[in-house]
């Protein structure tokens, strides 16, 4: 362990080499990815970057007006977590702090490009904007409540029915590539903030914690973007069955 | 539990985040009610097939995983060697490179209002910056940052700029700025860079040397870190011992007229701070004739 990389955070003038001060929040394995990021071990990188590469492009994608720029945008994510990793003491997972410099990464490059962040403080770090979201109108009324006997009446039509079928769709099984087409067609289609909460969530399967950790939503909020997200979705989907 | 109040609260119990009452109330509504069994399943379904919709661990592509392995090799931390300069300083149309620290020599008030582009070049690009300094310089900055458009207020909001008093000793400065800079790059911010405008002369004799021991540990402190330093001299007001311990002992690199060059004067810690305890007085003070520190 190189000391000077600590003497920061050990009183500079007076520091002693004492190894990485692991005060680790973070998984037990994330001290392991620490340690051989800092001493340049490429299979950990690239072990890392396989994890999570495809991940932060579709999320910057939510951001950032063109593939083109998401994958700048993660470049420069990895690129700080190349360099940051010598401050990373585990405040955090591995993960919510990558996601964090994607999402920082993302604002400020969707902002120079004049667009619309999504749960941008106008909404919701503002201190005259709805605090709380579950006392702020649902955006589509329909998508909160249904009677299950209007999903029962459009069964035939209905996606989530068919995937729902054993038979159709055995758990596990991958999805057919025209069932993939209409569910990502419904997710984006959802207004962005639910779009992006419902891909940390469902799609790349993030904790709750996470994704409040990493977007700086409260619980309950987080669960009011989710909860329409899906209801939304739920609704989208109910009209478009599969064609066999 | 009506159904309208089981649907409204699937999200709730999936996540498990019922209380054990309303759980059980949500659970006892189901297994009586086919239509919201029906409805729950159907969730879990949709959100199981939302975690099959795309092919995971198929790991990033080719071409991007090899040019990633190369930005490690070249431009991460552990790697021996001169750094890659990549980041815009803000002070001269220069680029830097994580752990730079630099001196930027000012004389007149225009270039003193310039060093708010080294706030802005880190705005640009999602950056933390952190403002050491004394009030009047503090004032000052925030005006010129507010001329070039900087919206002060927003930026110390969102924690991205911050004010800290120089007014502590070297190690009590070392250990906030550690604790600033981790915790910024703990919030996601991809780099930190630090203006000083140390109070030189503002102070009494011994102010002077703490601020000094504090330059001295600067270059050592940063050099693993995602973090550019810039200090401040006005050249026509620091007295000649401070210019030549601390902004030129001190510092790798150094700026001036909008040139930032290495620096060849630059010495180690230990050299500085040796130094620094044979200087009777670090400039004409009457008082301080001693060469004590200050302890």
């Amino acid at each position: 362990m190189d000391e000077r990389g600590e003497a920061i955070t050990s009183g500079g003038a007076s520091s002693k080499a004492q190894g990485h001060p692991v005060p680790f929040h973070a998984p037990p394995a994330d001290a392991a990815i620490v340690e051989a990021l800092r001493r340049g071990d490429e299979g950990a990188f690239t072990t890392l970057v396989d994890q999570h590469h495809e991940a932060l492009r579709r999320i910057a994608r939510l951001y950032v007006p063109s593939p083109a720029v998401a994958d700048e945008v993660v470049q420069d994510t990895w690129l700080a977590v190349i360099q940051g990793i010598w401050a990373f003491e585990g405040r955090s997972s591995l993960k919510t702090w990558i996601m964090r410099i994607l999402i920082n990464q993302s604002k400020t490059r969707a902002m120079r490009e004049g667009r619309m962040v999504p749960l941008s403080s106008a909404e919701l770090g503002d201190p005259e904007g709805p605090k709380d979201l579950a006392a702020a109108p649902p955006l589509e009324p329909a998508g909160e409540w249904r009677a299950h006997d209007e999903d029962r009446a459009d069964a035939s039509k209905d996606l989530v029915t068919s995937l729902h079928d054993p038979g159709l769709s055995p758990e596990g099984s991958l999805l057919s590539e025209e069932a993939r087409v209409r569910i990502r067609s419904a997710v984006e289609s959802l207004p962005v903030n639910q779009r992006l909460v419902i891909t940390m969530r469902d799609l790349e399967e993030c904790t709750s914690e996470e994704v409040c950790n990493v977007l700086g939503l409260s619980a309950t909020n987080q669960r009011v973007i989710l909860h329409r997200a899906r209801a939304n979705l739920r609704v989208r989907l109910a009209g478009t069955a599969l064609s066999e | 539990m009506t159904c309208r109040d089981l649907m409204a609260n699937v999200t709730a119990y999936m996540d498990g985040a019922l209380a054990p009452q309303d759980r059980e109330r949500f659970e006892a509504h189901r297994g009586a009610c086919p239509g919201c069994r029906l409805h729950v399943a159907q969730w879990q379904t949709m959100v199981g097939s939302l975690g099959r919709l795309e092919d995971r661990g198929k790991g990033a592509a080719g071409t991007q995983r090899d040019h990633l392995l190369a930005l490690f090799r070249e431009r991460g931390l552990h790697r021996a060697g001169p750094r890659v300069p990549g980041i815009p300083l803000g002070l001269a149309t220069a680029l830097v490179a994580p752990g730079d620290h630099l001196a930027y020599f000012w004389e007149t008030d225009e270039e003193f209002v310039t060093t708010a582009g080294f706030v802005a070049a880190g705005v640009q690009h999602g950056e933390t910056s952190l403002l050491l300094g004394h009030a009047e310089a503090h004032a000052r900055l925030a005006t010129a940052m507010s001329e070039i458009g900087l919206d002060v207020a927003a930026l110390q909001r969102e924690q991205r700029l911050r004010f800290l008093a120089d007014r502590a000793s070297a190690d009590g400065l070392i250990n906030e700025l550690g604790e600033q800079v981790k915790s910024a790059l703990d919030r996601g911010t991809p780099r930190v860079r630090v203006l000083g405008n140390l109070g030189w002369g503002r102070m009494d004799s011994a102010g002077d040397r703490e601020l000094l021991r504090l330059e001295a540990g600067v270059t050592e402190a940063i050099r693993m870190l995602p973090v550019v330093v810039a200090c401040c001299y006005e050249v026509r007001r620091v007295p000649g011992l401070v210019l030549l311990l601390g902004g030129l002992e001190c510092h790798p690199l150094v700026c001036r007229r909008g040139t930032l060059r290495h620096n060849e004067l630059f010495a180690p810690r230990e050299s500085v701070l040796s130094d620094l305890e044979k200087q009777p007085a670090l400039f004409g003070d009457p008082d301080d004739g001693s060469g004590e520190p200050r302890e």
